[in-house]
């Protein structure tokens, strides 16, 4: 391509850039100003991540939302790579049904999946709380844990069991020795995803938590809503920059793990 | 060192027979190639020998016990995967201790035995490596090393060769051989290359449509064919057909009269004689003539190719357009349009069905 | 054959296939039982109890009367507000789609078919990486760009002194800017997978055949790519329509979309079967969206 394209290019690629990471880098920045109103210039200062320390609410919320996500990541990785390895090495009836089910999650809006849980719990008896929120979790988490296990498996076909088989290692022994092993990195690669994608949610945990508890999420909602306080920045900064390191570490396992 | 009994066997996918009532009997120590066309049945007898495949119908056993209750891993086979199947998270090492570290061996037997199968396939000093650092040729020796160690009852080989280029296959198919000779392994192996077959086998089994065509050393198989789909499958033939003259001859319309040494049925039965073209000798009118009993007709040359070690002819017999393969004594093909004469003996001239 | 009076003997083993099959059985559900009843306690039945809600007068709870009334849908039908209500969420929908497509369809472009190496890898991190993150965070970031005193407010007196005040918060534009900021990043990469999968040679071909380069992108790049773009439009409107915490926290006032007033009965109003009624007709029209698309989608959704 002629130099001024490439340029051009280049030029329209670093802007798109800029558009994505502008406020973000204004959030993190301004979570370090000692100015609570927007006051310039900028003086250096961590005294809103101090006070966060003292935010017993907000800390309460987060380790709610840390419990939560870690127990999601579990409940959803066991159960969503059960059924990766189900539809990768056989098929079934209801094997179909089973995938309608797992479309509504990420395709139909959360606020409806949300509203809808809500009621249902509440006229069961469950109610809201963090089991709710938990059951809610899992279901939105599972289908991008199949994706990604699937996918791995999908790479190394089912040849390697049987291979395993002539060699004489029973169904079992061919489980744990070259069906898991194999598998491990798009598990652990599926996980860090359930742990983002429960950490991160805000509409299911919104409509799901009862006064009195909540995630870190609905606690900035709450905040925001009321009127701005630098500590939100403080507190926002620190989750936009773990979730991306922990999306980083997935993407770096992703591809190295899996000899593409 | 076994013997394996196919009978009868049968394998329906729908409506479509991958097997169809196929029944060998694979002799003790044998090298046997399943040959034939995409879909013909060879790949599904192999993997219903190694337990991969149900049966609909008939048995299959090993060293005369059915095996038909018994899972894969239970049957003490060797088997060698078309893309190797080496476990990518383990050293070659590792991979081929596989079979004996799951059967229980003690560390030190693993080792010695491990040691001298890589050795047996000159890969001594690959222990750690992992199978992605190999290519493919050392990759495919892994993968015998690692099926042979168990010492298994028979090897089951689908397609070993097909991934490697020429020169690797051919290096190859010699060492395959060798190893199997000396260890002496009842060997079973599937492929769609002919000449592949034809080297490496003992016998070998023509697969179509689910059924056995043919069975028999390569020499017989591949001279005497029974049938015109053997005939072409196995190498090129010209096929001619026409009714039967009297108890040597058959009138081939828009030919002549061809003579053949088989037995012929009644005269006027109508049946295909098929004569491979590397039979056929081509000489110009008028120099010096072979033998007298040869079958003798006159043609003229239609195209000439040119391949280096030897020379295909297309040549007008009549109505027919014959295929004629020789070797390259002459240094240049004879040009297009030429007026020769062609001659096989009657011997070369064999009955096959339709 | 001659073989076969060698080996005449014919018999059919049955016993360990039915194990099998059993075990087999037992395996299936043993792995996907977990799963199958998840997703029914935790998506089909609500959904289920959703519909069976829109249809009572009141919520049946703290042991209140409730009678099947059809009212709430025909308050919807009814009443002029709804209508507009869902004309705008619509409209959001479509002009944030539209903008994705426009400013990320290029971009994926570019990145698929002229940015090589480490430099493609880095970038195509670097655009997908922000999806990932809080939705709510990064458009609560975006208020301390847009606000009175952010940002915008501060570049625009730096470079004129005297302009007065600017904030975009509170407005439509702020929406869409705020929403298409968290969608753009999904667009440019179903986009990109589409683009990526077609074959250099594709393109060469065409060259050959003598297309100049707009032809060659309307009439094999555009076609090919299609699948990848229909589902990025489809899965950045669908969640468009139905989203409620960026207009009300980029929107405020401006921000009534019939998501933040399906919100709303759930939460202040506590018309919990309204609620319902309205979030089944946004799941009936997103069906319809869904069924229309379906057999673009279904044939060449394989890559995804």
């Amino acid at each position: 391509m002629r130099g001024f394209g490439i340029w051009a290019i280049r030029f329209y690629l670093a802007l798109l850039l800029l558009f994505l990471y502008l406020p973000i880098v204004v959030m993190v920045l301004l979570a370090f100003n000692q100015s609570p109103l927007y006051e310039l210039p900028i003086v250096w200062d961590t005294v809103w991540f101090q006070s966060l320390v003292h935010n017993d609410r907000l800390i309460r919320a987060g380790l709610n939302s840390v419990g939560l996500a870690l127990a999601n990541t579990l409940i959803a990785t066991v159960l969503g790579t059960m059924t990766a390895i189900a539809f990768a090495r056989y098929s079934f009836r209801g094997k179909a049904l089973l995938e309608l089910m797992l479309f509504p999650p990420i395709t139909i809006p959360w606020l409806i999946i949300g509203t809808s849980m809500l009621i249902f719990f509440f006229w069961i008896g469950i109610g809201r709380g963090l089991h709710a929120m938990l059951l809610g979790h899992v279901a939105l988490s599972m289908p991008y844990v199949i994706m990604v296990v699937g996918a791995r498996l999908k790479g190394h076909g089912s040849a390697l069991e049987e291979a395993a088989a002539t060699l004489g290692a029973s169904p079992w022994q061919a489980f744990w020795r070259v069906s898991l092993p194999v598998m491990a990195p798009g598990v652990v690669a599926a996980s860090l995803f359930a742990f983002a994608v429960s950490f991160d949610q805000f509409v299911i945990s919104y409509f799901l938590a009862p006064p009195g508890v909540s995630t870190l999420p609905v606690e900035i909602y709450a905040a925001i809503r009321k009127g701005f306080t630098p500590e939100i920045n403080a507190i926002s900064t620190i989750i936009i920059l773990f979730s991306m390191g922990l999306m980083l570490l997935f993407a770096r396992l992703y591809r190295f793990g899996g000899e593409r | 060192m076994s013997t394996v009994d196919v009978i009868g066997a049968v394998k329906r996918y729908g409506r479509v027979a991958a097997l169809d009532e196929v029944s060998i009997c694979f002799g003790d120590g044998e090298f046997f190639g399943l040959i034939g066309p995409s879909g013909s049945g060879k790949t599904t007898l192999l993997r219903a020998i190694a337990g991969f495949a149900d049966l609909d119908a008939g048995e299959i056993r090993i060293d005369k016990q059915p095996v038909g209750d018994r899972p894969p891993h239970k049957r003490d086979i060797g088997m060698v995967f078309q893309n190797y199947a080496l476990f990518p998270h383990l050293t070659v090492f590792e991979n081929v201790a596989f079979g004996l570290s799951v059967r229980g061996r003690p560390k030190e037997t693993m080792r010695k035995d491990v040691g001298a199968m890589l050795d047996l396939v000159r890969l001594s000093g690959f222990e750690a490596r992992k199978p992605r650092q190999l290519s493919g040729g050392q990759q495919q020796r892994v993968a015998l090393a690692r099926a042979l160690v168990t010492r298994p009852r028979v090897l089951l080989l689908d397609e070993p060769l097909g991934a490697l280029d020429k020169r690797l296959r051919q290096e190859m198919q010699i060492e395959l051989r060798l190893i199997q000779r000396e260890v002496g392994i009842t060997t079973i192996f599937v492929t769609h290359d002919q000449e592949e077959a034809l080297t490496l086998s003992d016998r070998i089994a023509i697969f179509n449509e689910g059924k056995v065509v043919q069975i028999g050393a390569p020499g017989e198989v591949y001279e005497r064919p029974r049938s015109a789909f053997a005939a072409g499958f196995l190498g090129d033939a010209n096929l001619f057909q026409g009714a039967v003259l009297d108890a040597r001859g058959v009138e081939i319309g828009g030919l002549g009269i061809l003579r053949t040494a088989d037995t012929l049925p009644a005269p006027g039965t109508h049946v295909s004689l098929a004569v491979r073209p590397e039979k056929i000798q081509v000489w110009v009118e008028g120099l010096a003539t072979p033998g007298a009993d040869l079958n003798r007709f006159k043609g003229r040359v239609q195209r000439a190719v040119y391949a280096g070690t030897n020379l295909t002819y297309k040549i007008e017999v009549g109505a027919h357009l014959v295929t004629v393969f020789e070797q390259n004594r002459a240094a240049h093909p004879l040009p297009v349009g030429t007026a020769v004469n062609v001659g096989w003996l009657p011997v070369h001239s064999v009955l096959v069905a339709a | 054959m001659r073989h076969r009076r060698a080996c005449a003997f014919r018999f059919s083993g049955g016993g360990y296939r039915m194990m099998q099959e059993a075990r087999r059985r037992v395996a299936i559900g043993f792995l996907t039982a977990p799963a199958y009843v998840w997703l029914t306690v935790t998506v089909l039945l609500p959904l289920s109890a959703m519909l069976f809600f829109s249809f009572l007068t009141v919520a049946p709870i703290g042991g209140r009367e409730a009678q099947f009334t059809p009212e709430h849908y025909l308050t919807f039908v009814d009443k002029e507000f709804y209508r507009t209500l869902t004309w705008r969420s619509l409209r959001l929908g479509f002009d944030v789609t539209l903008a994705c497509v426009l400013i990320g369809y290029p971009a994926a472009l570019a990145l698929a078919k002229y940015v090589r190496g480490r430099w493609r890898e880095a970038i195509f991190l670097l655009i997908v990486l922000p999806f990932w993150s809080n939705a709510l965070v990064r458009t609560f970031s975006w208020t301390m760009v847009l606000r009175e005193g952010g940002f915008l407010d501060r570049a625009i007196h730096w470079f004129s002194p005297d302009a007065p005040p600017f904030s975009m918060l509170f407005t439509y534009p702020a929406i869409v800017l705020g929403l298409v900021h968290s969608f753009l990043p999904y667009v440019i990469l179903t986009c990109y997978i589409s683009l990526e999968a077609i074959d250099d040679s594709l393109l060469e071909a065409a060259r050959s055949l003598g297309a100049n380069a707009l032809q060659m992108f309307l009439r094999v790049m555009l076609p090919l790519s299609l699948p990848g773009l229909f589902a990025g439009v489809i899965l950045t409107f669908i969640p468009v329509i139905g989203s409620f915490m960026e207009p009300r926290i980029l929107g405020g006032r401006a921000g009534i979309m019939l998501g933040t007033v399906i919100e709303d009965q759930f939460t202040t109003v506590f018309n919990w079967p309204r609620g319902a009624a309205l979030s089944f007709i946004m799941l009936g029209i997103v069906l319809l969206i869904f069924a229309a698309s379906a057999p673009l989608l279904r044939g060449r959704l394989k890559g995804l």
